[in-house]
């Protein structure tokens, strides 16, 4: 029977490494490791906006007449930290925690806006069935289909 | 804003609101800042003069400031001292009040202002790599590609070679220094004045002034034309 034992004891192991050979590879290195290397750490404390000095392509130097919402978000953000909702830091805070797919994939405004409309919605200012029903209201009077 | 700009159809509700004009996707982001601005007001988070008062300013800043800036620091040696101790209490001297429009200046500008003097030997250039800070109240509004991350990554790093993408070939015996703006301070550059320009006026000097002179992406030139961009594209 012991023999019996050990085999079913490695092939119990043998299966578990076949297990681990299928998980992502970033389980590897995010099993709590009791140390990292100066690279992983450099990346891990890396955050979305700081990318000055990283390689890129040429300048894009195409100019944008800023839409009506652009300005106006701009100015509605303004606001909101003049009359001390907010400060202008916690909204770039806020940009940065959008993301990176929203942070380098939307408009420069439309991060300005999502930022403004989650620290609306977080502080309890505005609650999510408030904003729903006025931009429905705003789309009925704009005509404009959902 | 007016609630009498439709022409193309009935418009019974009280709200004054500018018609939105975006088509397809740009038009949910237009949904989504008028329902907070809408929904804030309505809350009384701040006031619809208050949104008033910053559309105003927004409308009011542009580089023409900052043109001015640069034309009164050409010919008056005194103020090129004040505005380099001091550029912010400078400012008011050329009519650039940055305590606009609340009292307390904008939430996001309200700073320090260091004026970045071009030399023979030094060439300024100025960068916001985390955001988009930038001297507002002088400069106006940021041209895109000021914002977009392409700019941000490469001009503290490869500042020459960025430069002269714009055209401006910056030569190996002056020192390039890169400004990088952030929550607390602003810069600005002063660039040098440009040879056959003698005897000309404060008012003549400030048109040659340009946004991009002022980042230090571009040179000014007697000839206005070299260094003038259009504002929008």
């Amino acid at each position: 029977m012991a023999t019996r034992a050990t085999s079913s004891s490695s092939t119990y192991a043998a299966l578990m490494e076949c297990v681990r050979s299928h998980a992502p590879a970033s389980h590897a290195v995010a099993n709590l490791p009791l140390t990292i290397s100066q690279t992983r750490a450099e990346a891990l404390l890396h955050v979305v906006h700081d990318v000055g000095g990283q390689p890129d392509g040429p300048i894009d130097k195409t100019l944008h007449k800023p839409a009506h919402w652009e300005k106006s978000t701009h100015c509605t953000a303004e606001c909101l930290a003049w009359r001390g909702h907010w400060v202008s830091e916690e909204r770039r805070r806020r940009e940065n925690d959008l993301g990176e797919t929203l942070y380098f994939g939307t408009p420069y405004y439309a991060r300005w806006l999502l930022a403004a409309t989650k620290m609306l919605l977080d502080k309890g200012l505005v609650t999510p069935d408030e904003l729903l029903a006025k931009m429905e209201e705003i789309r009925a009077r704009e005509e404009i289909a959902a | 804003m007016s609630s009498t700009t439709h022409d193309d159809h009935a418009h019974p509700h009280p709200h004054p609101h500018a018609p939105i004009e975006e088509k397809g996707e740009a038009a949910e982001f237009a949904i989504l800042e008028a329902a907070i601005r809408e929904l804030s007001i309505a809350k009384g988070l701040f006031s619809a003069e208050d949104h008033r008062r910053f559309m105003e300013w927004y409308d009011k800043v542009g580089p023409t400031g900052g043109a001015r800036m640069v034309a009164r620091a050409w010919v008056d040696p005194a103020f090129k001292q004040r505005l380099l101790a001091d550029g912010v209490t400078a400012c008011k001297e050329i009519g650039v009040d940055w305590l606009q429009p609340t009292g307390s200046g904008t939430p996001s500008d309200y700073t320090y202002l260091i004026t970045c003097e071009n030399t023979p030997k030094v060439h300024n250039v100025i960068v916001c790599t985390l955001c988009s800070c930038y001297p507002r109240p002088l400069l106006g509004l940021s041209p895109a590609w000021y914002e977009r991350p392409t700019y941000r990554r490469r001009v503290v790093r490869w500042p020459r070679q960025v430069l002269a993408e714009f055209g401006t070939i910056i030569p190996p015996d002056v020192e390039v220094r890169v400004h990088d703006s952030n929550q607390k301070t602003r810069y600005i550059v002063l660039p040098m004045r440009p040879a056959g320009t003698e005897g000309w006026s404060e008012e003549k000097l400030a048109t040659i002034v340009t946004r991009d002179t002022m980042i230090g992406v571009a040179l000014p030139s007697a000839d206005w034309t070299v260094s003038s961009t259009p504002t929008h594209g």
